[in-house]
């Protein structure tokens, strides 16, 4: 039997514990703070005009610019959700709308979903160069691409994109669903027409979701895409993204790309902080759609 | 689905429905396939992820077998790992190495692979990233839980907290590597060393074994920075937003009862929170495992961090090596067929390993905590 609160002993204990959780979270914060402090601090000062309108010189004493990486990722993130989205808002819908809930198949998508989410983004690289580079050098003479690298980050979307419009789907009411069939439409029309665009602002954090979380992934391309020094409008080449050539810039040997390796994570980070911004936005917005019921 | 509710329901849908349903003619020959089509779609998209599990693990375990066949399971218990062939002296009975024609005569050992070094590595980097990381997630869980909400910081502090789960890895990576390993080698490691190095029982913290020339040395190991230490720190820093959000939805969900109800009985407030923690211990659990998951699986950070040294080291101020790290540094080099395949054997090891822990964590979040996600 524990001591009361009465007890002076429980009481102090209490406190102290109170008091070291309260000391922990700021710990927390300020550390995880003072890490991105850093990072921003030391990126705003390598980032200049230069940094977005110059490509990479090669040259160590005059990097040039990001250019060619920041276009590339946006490139890599736009191909791969062209890929990723459909596929993934299909399986959502086919999880929510098509699949009998105690199915065994049901179920099974359902896990491996899940599971795959939590896959090491260094395997999922691995397997991207055993299923697409290798295969497409034998047959179409493209060894590491672009095709490639958006690929690995589609593979990372697509479960993330599935269970997120799964779950925002199943939030639309039922009685929207029977509304709509009651009046005689197809279930490909209650689904397209009626369900869909109910949740539209949901499937749209879940595509947000997907992309803020591959966007700042080098793992998968390091086999993929490989990266590159050049602006490249050609997927079939070798691909730059900011991620790997951050990568490459900071393991190297020179101070003036290490800076550009800060400046090109100051700009991820800012990628990311808007898409955050915005997730949460638009997720507030539609979940609380449905709350009035 | 009650009667009542279903009449609220629907009177809140014809208020707010976002497109009148309008009266449709039955069924015609193109919208029934539009229907089939779009079903087929859908069953198509949910195979595909299906095969996302099935084609990766297959293509793994084809590529890996030619290693799989030749070492089995005493891969995993070998330490040496060697891509090249070694030409080794022979030596008679006395020790003496044995010439012919002027020359030494050798045997050529095959190259050799095992995965004991990545395993330790693995192991021992993310254990250290736990014990850093589960005492501060746990405390701000409940931080966030119970006082933040009363002082009105609970939104500010979750958003934070998620925005931090956000950040890619490669930017802890960045942050050890220019910063925190250098004040490790200069600050931190010496200090330990100057202080902790004199403990007689600790001084398999601070010196290592090595042979030179057949000789075993106890050599004092430098003050790295890049070493084992260097990357559990930062694995735990980039696993604590993870483990602090998922263990904060967890302590959300316990039952308000359980608290006030303990509060009722006379607990302190440590108490009534003991009393949370242990509700909600298999969820928690579930949040450690999934930080286990990330920081066993995580690549680029480590990298950049650990030291890349294939070797086992009781020492955590050695560099070390994990199963990510290899693969991430030796998989573009791996030309020679075993070679990769080993690699590729490590990789499989890695998918089935994170496969476990991901499972082990959903079953418990997810099965005692309806429909908890960890990124809402």
């Amino acid at each position: 039997m524990p001591a009361r609160r009465d007890n002076p002993t429980a009481r102090v204990t209490s406190n102290v514990l109170y008091l070291i959780c309260t000391v922990a979270s700021f710990v927390i914060v300020g550390v995880l703070i003072l890490i991105t402090g850093y990072l921003v601090s030391i990126g705003i000062s390598s980032i200049s005009l230069d940094f977005f309108t110059r490509v990479a010189t090669g040259d160590p004493n005059d990097p040039g610019g990001m250019k060619h990486a920041i276009v590339g990722t946006l490139m890599l993130l736009g191909m791969a959700s062209l890929v990723g989205v459909p596929v993934g808002i299909l399986a959502g819908v086919y999880l929510s709308e098509y699949a009998d809930d105690s199915g065994r198949l049901n179920s099974a998508v359902r896990f491996t979903a899940d599971v795959l989410s939590g896959l090491p983004s260094i395997v999922v690289g691995i397997v991207g160069y055993e299923l697409l580079v290798v295969p497409m050098n034998r047959l179409f003479d493209i060894k590491y691409s672009g095709y490639a690298g958006a690929a690995a980050l589609a593979f990372i979307m697509v479960p993330i994109v599935a269970r997120t419009t799964e779950e925002m789907l199943r939030l639309v009411p039922g009685s929207y669903r029977e509304g709509s069939l009651g009046l005689g439409a197809t279930k490909a029309q209650t689904i397209l027409r009626v369900i869909l665009p109910a949740a539209t602002g949901s499937v749209i954090t879940g595509v947000m979701l997907a992309l803020a979380r591959v966007a700042g992934e080098t793992a998968p391309l390091l086999f993929t895409a490989l990266g590159s020094r050049f602006l490249t409008m050609d997927p079939s080449q070798p691909f730059p993204s900011l991620t790997a050539q951050i990568y490459t810039y900071a393991t190297g040997p020179y101070e003036k790309e290490k800076q550009m390796a800060w400046g090109g994570m100051l700009v991820l980070i800012a990628i990311l902080f808007v898409l955050n911004m915005l997730i949460r936005y638009v997720a507030h917005r539609s979940v609380r759609k449905f709350q009035v019921s | 689905m009650s009667g009542l509710s279903m009449e609220t329901a629907t009177a809140a849908t014809l208020a707010g429905s976002p497109r009148p349903a309008r009266h449709r003619p039955p069924a015609s020959g193109i919208s029934r396939f539009v229907d089939s089509g779009l079903r087929w779609a859908c069953r198509g998209a949910a195979a595909t992820i299906l095969l996302m599990l099935i084609l990766p693990v297959s293509v793994l375990l084809i590529q890996a077998w030619p290693a799989v066949h030749r070492f089995g399971a005493g891969f995993l218990v070998s330490s040496e790992w060697r891509a090249n062939e070694l030409e080794i002296p022979v030596r008679d009975a006395a020790g003496k190495i044995i010439q012919k024609d002027g020359e030494n005569v050798t045997t050529i050992e095959p190259p050799s692979f095992g995965a004991l070094p990545v395993l330790y590595g693995t192991a021992v980097s993310a254990m250290l990233a736990l014990i850093f990381a589960v005492p501060f997630s746990f405390a701000a869980a409940l931080f966030i839980v119970r006082v933040a909400p009363k002082i009105k910081i609970a939104g500010p502090l979750s958003f934070l907290i998620e925005f931090l789960a956000a950040i890619p890895s490669l930017a802890y990576g960045l942050w050890g590597l220019f910063v925190l390993a250098p004040f490790l080698a200069t600050t931190v490691e010496p200090a330990l060393i100057s202080t902790l190095g004199k403990v007689p029982f600790l001084s398999w913290m601070f010196f290592q074994d090595v042979e030179i020339a057949g000789a075993t040395v106890r050599r004092q190991l430098p003050a790295a920075g890049r070493d084992m230490l260097c990357g559990g720190l930062v694995l735990g820093i980039m696993i604590l937003p993870i483990i602090t959000a998922v263990s904060r939805d967890v302590l959300k969900n316990v039952p308000r009862a359980q608290i006030e109800g303990s509060l009722a009985m006379g607990a302190t407030w440590w108490q009534s929170c003991v009393e949370m923690l242990r509700y909600g211990r298999a969820g928690l659990f579930g949040a450690v495992m999934l930080g286990l998951a990330r920081a066993a699986g995580e690549t680029m950070a480590v990298t950049m961090v650990i030291g890349n040294n294939n070797q086992i080291v009781l020492s955590p101020l050695a560099p070390a090596q994990t199963m990510a790290s290899l693969l991430a540094n030796e998989f573009a080099e791996a030309t020679d067929g075993l070679h990769g395949s080993a690699l590729l054997y490590v990789a499989l090891i890695l998918l089935v390993m994170s496969l476990l822990f991901n499972i082990v964590a959903r079953y418990l979040v997810v099965g005692k905590n309806s429909r908890t996600s960890g990124a809402h």
